[in-house]
């Protein structure tokens, strides 16, 4: 159960800060993309429920694409510094 | 956009703002068009009675009698922005006590994907023609009138009046027998 619980634990959940920039960018052009061809679709066959339907298509699909933290969002971590060690030192001095 | 709720509330808010552009373009699309067509009328029967009115004052008063006809095609009406029809006959005319006078005597829905050629022969009104007096009998002028609102996805809600109309007169001696 402890080992279970740890494993899912160690699944990153996580997106880097140029993943979260594309996942945003990536699910607006989706959903743009999809409504535009909604709108000409719809004004060809002259139906509006059609466009409704494709913008839904484009939501549905951008959920799918941008929501859940893909391994593809987190390619440029960041670069922490290495922890300095003389700093707990000095604060123990203070006291 | 650090979390999956963030990022869903995000997109969601995103696509209900596109889906409104696009209805405002839609009613872009047809916010010009000419709603208007031409129509048939006819009167074939016109009778007209002296009766008490129980609904209002209980004197009597005029109350007219009409069978028609109407053809009309309308089905160049419809677009992607026209979800129904709603078509209502009226007649309008002139008696000593009002300068204008208007009763709806019939009206239909028609919605989108229905047979909106109509032709009707005969055809009987469906609400009573009451006038608030004695002003039918023997009235020249009585103008009847086919009219339309148009129900749309989205803006006006405008009201149009057919092309043609017809004009009828009443008869200048009351019918005692049952119509």
């Amino acid at each position: 159960m402890n080992a279970c619980l740890q494993a899912l634990r160690s699944v990153p959940t996580h997106m880097d800060y140029d993943g979260q920039a594309r996942a945003e960018k990536l699910s607006r052009v989706i959903i743009t993309l999809f409504g535009v061809v909604g709108l000409i679709w719809g004004y060809v066959i002259q139906q509006f429920s059609q466009t409704i339907y494709i913008l839904g298509a484009g939501f549905v699909m951008a959920a799918i694409i941008t929501v859940p933290p893909w391994p593809m969002y987190r390619r440029k971590p960041l670069d922490w510094q290495k922890p300095q060690t003389e700093a707990p030192a000095k604060t123990k001095k203070k006291k | 956009m650090h979390t999956v709720l963030t990022r869903a509330n995000a997109i969601l808010a995103y696509t209900l703002s596109v889906s409104a552009c696009l209805t405002f373009c839609c009613f872009l699309s047809t916010v010009f068009i000419d709603y208007r067509a031409n129509a048939t009328l006819n009167t074939v029967k016109v009778v007209v009675k002296n009766v008490p009115d129980y609904s209002a004052s209980r004197e009597k008063n005029d109350l007219g009698f009409l069978t028609f006809d109407l053809q009309t095609d309308l089905s160049p009406l419809f677009n992607w922005n026209v979800k129904q029809l709603f078509l209502y006959l009226t007649a309008e005319y002139r008696t000593e006590t009002n300068e204008i006078n208007q009763v709806v005597l019939w009206d239909k829905i028609v919605l989108r994907g229905d047979n909106a050629v109509l032709d009707f022969k005969n055809m009987n009104t469906k609400y009573y023609f009451w006038d608030d007096g004695n002003g039918l009998r023997g009235n020249k002028n009585v103008t009847l009138t086919l009219s339309w609102n148009i129900i749309p996805n989205a803006g006006f809600l405008p009201s149009v009046s057919a092309h043609g109309s017809h004009t009828f007169s009443f008869p200048a001696e009351y019918t005692t027998s049952r119509v």
